[in-house]
């Protein structure tokens, strides 16, 4: 990798810390790596325990519904939409937990919802930063006209189109499968629109220098741009993935076999036409949530700490 | 200050940065060859994804925009209905109230989830201890059950026993709102209800523009003495522009097309309260077997959030000039 | 460098879980006959969790070995979404299952069945009141196997102990009555003394069954003396108000079998759960059913239902199998199977009766098996094909006038003008 190229970047994102009277005090004028991301050091105490008071109350607030969720799956099915709302179970029926994976195939939902929703984040992602280069870095005729077609498609509801989708889908003989799911849903514009706007936050100087040093188009995409904008990706990765986790209609309408049945599918088919076994529907969000929580305590650190610039080095 | 200022907008300029010594070389050919070479480029980086969006979204939408001039009830041959469909719309009550609160609804749903997302993300964006544990919890709200998320906001919301107006009447609020119960205040209900659920989604959305803020603008802009909201207004804000539009026009797409959140909560109702666009597509398409009627709906519903995103398009643009 | 080998790792999972997704797609429904046994296709909800269709499917292929039937399983809650979007495919299914008027409406002015006045005519029609529903303009379209109608569920230990007389005979008067003197207790601990649900049925569908006036006439006056009573009960805090009941999603099962209410006006479709409850145990109390209470203290018991029952798809491929099932579901030998659960089929005779009382748990009572056999069943809503649109309007002013948005002349009013206004009045 060139050092022009390299050097610039640095520059540009605040690596060098030059003279003795940077912020981290390195009079050697070595090179050091401050992190991106105007965070602001709560100094007195006081505004920190300020700050945790109303964290906390943000936090009730928040929460809420979820408790509800929580309390409701460790009832009966009888006790749970009682009025008023009972918030601690009269009797704590643990046994749900252990119960809703033979009541309905649990295990196979969640291994489905699981492969649903990892390619589809990938394809999404992968596709969408791609495309969102040609959006951003390159400039042809006709597209700005395009991405706003492209943008303004979002707006019309699915309920407006999900007929002549599904006729077309039935006519390719695709129904009843995930590839059916993976084809209409890792393409969306929402992807390359998020992505899009974070490369316009990077300065075209980096390409230019990159494209002196001879990389071609593609090799600035994946050697400058993509490493740069981590941050963005992991958040596309995240609400992508929760997105298709909790899709319920496309994969209701497309999947009939109870073997291809994704969790949001499973949590309903305790639905019954006359009565509801509310509580273990709600076991079962509580357990569907889980994954989402996880992914997302894995992966907040890529888009706050800005990792963006260790990237370079490679 | 004005370093910054010049090389922010160089950053968000749209240029394509001409290579400084071809663009003085002569001939033609050459510069057409460079724009051919452009188009193909571009292109090369959008067919993926456009190869896929084209054929499994809008062949259907454009499908369902025709089917607005047709009458077809989803099962037999459709037959030409012209602009039917549409003088239908122009006399419809129930599209007419739709319109509205779905309108109402946008202009409640934007910009509050907005201010809100962004000063989350601003509160969150910091060194604390457990940090991680609150914006794991503003995320909640979004993965919770839209059942319990329902059941519990109508429970806070209950006119005689809800937490709600017990709080209103203790700070003198005699005559507190009916909320989902009344006919005006349902739609604030669920507005209310509907912006504590998206902030968390924004909120990631900031959060993650908010790490593509170099720091040494933050230190530029000390060093010239500006304090805590000076940083914010000239540097934190301006820097934040794509990300904001990025939320704006996010937010404003699917506030038009909202769904899911009302018809658990309120069915549409009191009435027809909060009905919205398209639960009347899904009504008189799915329900009552109309579709070349609904399909009339969801085209008028397009066109006006086409009409908001080239607004908003704009706007950005001239921003940024 | 990490970047990379990230990105690497991650596409191997992806194409690794692709290739397991693909294989683990099953080949599409294959419907038809493969070395002399038929293979019948019916769209059903919730297979697993309604053991009615178990109960049917049983003993039909028992009677009848040659042919196999294959359940599609949708999910109830939205089922009606899952069959227009599959017949819009040209879905292939033999028989779909018809779960109200309403959607049989649809199927039928759309003609996505078949006509089947074939079988019709070779069912008895004395024993099979039901049969009539389905007649949509001189055709059925489909064949009930399950009948059910409103009765009033009351917990008999409450009646009881507060000393009213069981609801034997009642007038909706004497019903408001008996609700006060059984409503006791207030706030967490307050039981009523009964509970309307929040159906717009619980209303409309008493008074046309019993008025004897049409959703369908575009006039809705007869509806007002039914809302009076309704409204006055929910003033007088003898029933849940509508707004709490509504926006907690209260189940009317919880309502009954907690002991919360008294006296629940219901569909028969609630005896089933009550029987599997109290065999299970969460369901104690000791409950009857009683004939719905009358406007009038004359005798004859009027009631509101419908039916539920099987339509053979246009573009079946086993239609002689599929109309030999329906001929068996609708006759004696698919009542039989269907009362053993607890359901009331569609099949009316003194041996059913006699079977469904022998069930494990069953009220024994004479109230009971008056309930059990009203006079009159009427649909609260005739097959048409404007059903569902005026269905729609009368549920939204339904909602106005039960959380006092509207006064109830006025949602009458707006009810009759917004019905004439869409053309919808035949």
């Amino acid at each position: 990798m060139s050092t022009l190229t390299s050097d610039l970047s640095s520059e540009i994102n605040g690596d060098i810390e030059l003279g003795a009277g940077g912020a981290n005090g390195s009079g050697d004028g070595r090179r050091v790596i401050a992190p991106r991301g105007g965070r602001r050091r709560i100094r007195s105490r006081v505004g920190r325990i300020l700050m945790y008071v109303v964290l906390s109350v943000l936090l009730a607030v928040v929460l809420l519904p979820f408790i509800w969720m929580l309390s409701s799956s460790l009832k009966h099915d009888a006790e749970v939409l009682t009025v008023p709302i009972q918030w601690i179970p009269q009797t704590f029926v643990w046994s749900n937990y252990s119960q809703i994976w033979q009541q309905v195939p649990m295990a196979g939902y969640l291994m489905n919802s699981a492969i649903l929703a990892v390619v589809i984040t990938f394809l999404q992602v992968l596709t969408g930063s791609f495309a969102a280069y040609g959006f951003s870095k390159v400039r042809f005729p006709g597209r700005d006209a395009l991405f706003l077609a492209y943008i303004a498609t979002i707006a019309v509801p699915w309920q407006a189109y999900m007929i002549p989708q599904y006729i077309m889908m039935q006519n390719a003989g695709l129904t009843n499968t995930f590839t059916a799911l993976i084809l209409l849903q890792a393409f969306g514009a929402f992807g390359v629109f998020l992505m899009r706007q974070y490369y316009v936050t990077i300065p075209d100087e980096l390409s230019e220098a990159a494209r002196i040093d001879g990389l071609n188009d593609y090799g600035i995409w994946a050697r400058i741009i993509l490493p740069l904008s981590k941050p963005a990706l992991a958040s596309l990765a995240l609400l992508t993935f929760v997105n298709t986790w909790n899709d319920y209609m496309g994969p209701f309408i497309y999947l009939s076999s109870n073997s291809l049945w994704t969790v949001q599918i499973g949590l309903r088919s305790f639905i019954g036409q006359y009565s509801a076994q509310y509580a273990m529907i709600m076991t079962g969000s509580v357990i569907s949530i889980i994954p989402i929580l996880v992914i997302f305590l894995a992966g907040q650190r890529y888009f706050i700490r800005g990792i963006a610039t260790s990237g370079m080095k490679g | 200050m004005t370093t910054i200022a010049e090389r922010r907008n160089a950053a968000q300029h749209d240029s394509p940065g001409q290579p400084g010594a071809a663009s003085n070389r002569p001939g033609r050919s050459k510069a057409r060859a460079l724009r051919r070479r452009r188009i193909l480029v571009g292109w090369s980086f959008i067919l993926p994804n456009f190869l896929g969006f084209a054929l499994f979204t809008l062949v259907p939408v454009i499908a369902a925009f025709v089917l607005a001039f047709m009458h077809w009830d989803a099962y037999n041959a459709p037959t030409w209905a012209g602009i039917d469909n549409f003088t239908r719309l122009i006399g419809d009550d129930s599209f007419h109230v739709a319109l509205a609160n779905t309108c109402l609804y946008a202009l409640g749903h934007v910009p509050l989830t907005l201010a809100i997302a962004l000063g989350l993300a601003l509160l969150l964006n910091q060194k604390l201890r457990g940090i991680a544990f609150f914006r794991v919890a503003i995320f909640f709200p979004y993965i919770t059950s839209l059942v319990a998320v329902a059941i519990v906001w109508n429970m806070l919301f209950n006119p005689t026993t809800g937490p709600v107006n017990q709080f209103l009447h203790l700070i003198g609020i005699a005559d507190a709102p009916g909320w989902t119960a009344s006919t005006t205040w349902a739609l604030p209900a669920v507005i209310i209800t509907s912006v504590w659920r998206d902030m968390g989604y924004y909120m990631v959305l900031f959060l993650a523009g908010l790490q593509a803020i170099p720091h040494e603008y933050y230190e530029a802009a000390e060093v010239d003495g500006a304090g805590r909201w000076q940083k914010f207004w000239n540097v934190t804000l301006p820097s934040l522009r794509p990300t904001t539009f990025l939320v704006l026009v996010l937010l404003s797409v699917s506030s038009f097309k909202v769904f899911d959140l009302i018809f658990v909560m309120t069915q549409g109702g009191p009435g027809r309260a909060t009905l919205v666009l398209s639960q009347l597509i899904y009504q008189d398409g799915i329900i009552n077997g109309q579709f070349g009627y609904s399909s009339a709906i969801s085209l008028v519903l397009f066109v006006i959030v086409l009409i908001v995103t080239v607004f908003q398009f704009k706007l950005q643009q001239r921003r940024e000039r | 460098m990490r970047m990379k080998r990230t990105l690497i790792a991650a596409g191997t999972v992806t194409a690794a879980l692709i290739l397991a997704g693909c294989a683990g797609t099953p080949s599409s429904n294959a419907g038809g006959s493969s070395s002399g046994k038929t293979t019948l296709s019916i769209s059903v909800w919730n297979y697993d969790k309604t053991p009615e269709f178990k109960a049917l499917f049983d003993a039909f292929e028992k009677a009848n070995p040659s042919i196999t039937i294959q359940p599609v399983d949708i999910l109830a809650a939205n089922y009606e979404d899952k069959v227009t979007t599959m017949l819009a495919g040209g879905d292939t299914t033999d028989i779909i299952t018809v779960k109200n008027l309403t959607d049989y409406a649809g199927y039928a002015s759309k003609k996505q069945f078949l006509n089947v006045n074939d079988i019709a005519k070779d069912l008895p029609a004395d024993k099979i009141p039901a049969l009539k529903d389905y007649d949509f303009k001189g055709v059925h379209y489909a064949i009930p196997y399950r009948q059910d109608f409103s009765v009033l569920f009351y917990n008999k230990d409450m009646f009881t102990t507060a000393g009213v007389a069981d609801p034997a005979n009642l007038t909706w008067k004497e019903f408001a009555a008996d609700a006060q003197k059984l409503t006791t207790g207030s706030g967490a601990d307050k039981v009523y003394g009964a509970y309307l649900h929040t159906w717009n049925s619980i209303v409309q569908g008493y008074a046309a069954a019993q008025t004897g006036g049409s959703p369908l006439s575009g006039k809705y006056d007869w509806m007002k003396d039914q809302y009076d009573l309704t409204l006055g009960m929910q003033k007088a805090g003898t029933t849940l108000d509508w707004a709490t009941a509504n926006s907690q999603q209260t189940s009317y099962q919880t309502m009954f079998e907690t002991g919360k209410a008294a006296m629940v006006p219901m569909g028969t479709w609630l005896i089933a759960p009550l029987l599997a409850d109290a065999k299970t145990g969460t369901n104690k109390i000791n409950w009857g059913i009683a004939p719905l209470p009358q406007i009038k203290a004359n005798g004859k018991i009027v009631t509101d239902g419908g039916p539920t029952g099987f339509g053979i798809n246009k573009t079946a491929k086993n239609v002689a199998a599929a109309k030999k099932f329906l001929a068996f579901a609708a006759g004696q030998e698919g009542a039989k199977a269907v009362a053993s659960i607890g359901i009331v089929p569609a099949y009316h005779s003194d041996a059913i009766t006699k079977q469904y009382f022998g069930l494990e748990g069953m009220p024994q009572d004479a109230i009971s098996k008056t309930a059990y056999n009203p006079d009159e069943v009427n649909l609260d809503s005739p097959v048409s094909s404007t059903a569902a649109q005026i269905g729609t309007i009368l549920n939204e002013e339904h909602q106005l006038i039960m959380t006092g948005s509207k006064s109830v002349d006025d949602g009458i009013a707006e009810m009759e003008s917004r019905v004439k206004s869409e053309g919808l009045v035949k």
